[in-house]
């Protein structure tokens, strides 16, 4: 099975507004992926959309965010269920800066509704998520595994925000217990260099999408039974993943 | 202290110019919340944060002019809104701890 597990939509300021739940499961289908996880920026608001827009295409979906840590590493909580994902969303935000989102600087947030069979928008996040919370690393990673969740080094390879940049290293646990289930390759990451660097753990590559265009541009690869919390665990714990071939030109 | 005088002073180059940016303060920080807590308006951040992120941070703090160190590019996204928002940035080839140095005159930027 081909999976993407990093998808911005439009609630993220800076993905593309036509980053619609209809529109990324339309594209995730039509690319051939079994399964896809929307992942916004320390939020998870669109999760219900989009569970239903999937629903409804025949696509397993799962829920989570790209959770800026203190340490201003990108990382990912993935989850089966958006209830799951959105008590997630609550933990972070009670640790985001209380300021109010200018769309013009920063970009729109559009909630979109889980009701009816059109994208509509319900609502706005009025708190810039571009920020980075106060949670740290072993916190995030020990309350997404509290909640039945994966916890993801995403794109290790940036020079921005991915823990490698930021710590210089993948971190772990002062008694070796890994904070994270896998990492990630961003969709440009030449893997003979990289996999190496991956210090033993599991690999995926993922499109981190912004826009339609880029939605499982790249994916990762994995014999499961269904596309699950619990399938993709085990598929990491026996590093049964395989990363898609990189870009190399856009 | 001018965008030229800091351009200057730091043996770098003006990436995006802000006409009229004047600084009487400085602060060097990498980490972007750090810069948010701490740092105060008509300041000069001396960073390697090459990053869309860092103008966001700049407008919020009141940051008139970044120098972004080691040489790092200027992304053209970062270039972009740093027009659009009015931030200026000089790269230099220097360290954070040298381009500080260079800007030593400059009193420490506090909120």
């Amino acid at each position: 099975m081909k999976f993407d597990l990093h998808i911005h939509s439009c609630l993220s300021p800076c993905a593309s507004l036509e980053m619609s739940p209809g529109e990324i499961v339309a594209r995730a289908v039509a690319a051939g992926m079994g399964g896809i996880a929307i992942t916004d920026h320390n939020s998870a608001m669109n999760a219900p959309a989009m569970a239903v827009r999937a629903r409804k295409a025949g696509l397993a979906c799962l829920f989570g965010m790209e959770v800026q840590t203190a340490e201003e590493a990108h990382t990912l909580a993935i989850f089966d269920t958006p209830e799951q994902a959105l008590a997630m969303t609550e933990w972070v935000y009670a640790a985001m800066p209380k300021r109010v989102n200018d769309p013009d600087t920063f970009g729109d947030q559009p909630i979109l509704s889980a009701d009816g069979d059109e994208d509509e928008i319900a609502d706005l996040e009025w708190r810039i998520l571009a920020m980075g919370c106060r949670r740290t690393i072993p916190e995030t990673s020990a309350k997404a595994h509290e909640l039945g969740g994966l916890y993801i080094a995403a794109h290790i390879d940036r020079p921005n925000f991915s823990v490698v940049s930021s710590l210089g290293s993948i971190p772990s646990a002062p008694d070796g217990t890994p904070y994270f289930d896998a990492v990630e390759l961003s969709r440009t990451a030449n893997a003979d260099e990289w996999l190496p660097r991956a210090e033993g753990y599991a690999v995926t590559r993922s499109s981190d999408a912004h826009n339609l265009d880029d939605v499982a541009r790249v994916w990762t690869e994995a014999d499961i039974d269904g596309f699950t919390v619990a399938e993709l665990k085990r598929a990491f714990a026996f590093r049964l993943t395989k990363p898609s071939p990189r870009i190399t030109r856009f | 202290m001018t965008t030229a005088e800091i351009a200057d002073k730091t043996g770098g180059a003006i990436a995006v110019d802000k006409p009229g940016a004047v600084v009487n303060y400085a602060y060097a920080s990498d980490l972007l919340s750090d810069v948010m807590g701490h740092c105060g308006d008509e300041s000069v951040l001396i960073t390697i944060q090459n990053h869309l992120n860092t103008i966001a941070v700049c407008t919020l703090a009141g940051i008139e002019v970044i120098v972004i160190c080691h040489g790092r590019p200027v992304p053209d996204d970062m270039a972009e809104a740093a027009r659009r928002e009015e931030v200026a940035i000089v790269t230099t080839p220097m360290s954070p701890y040298e381009a500080s140095l260079a800007l030593s005159e400059l009193p420490p930027s506090k909120k």
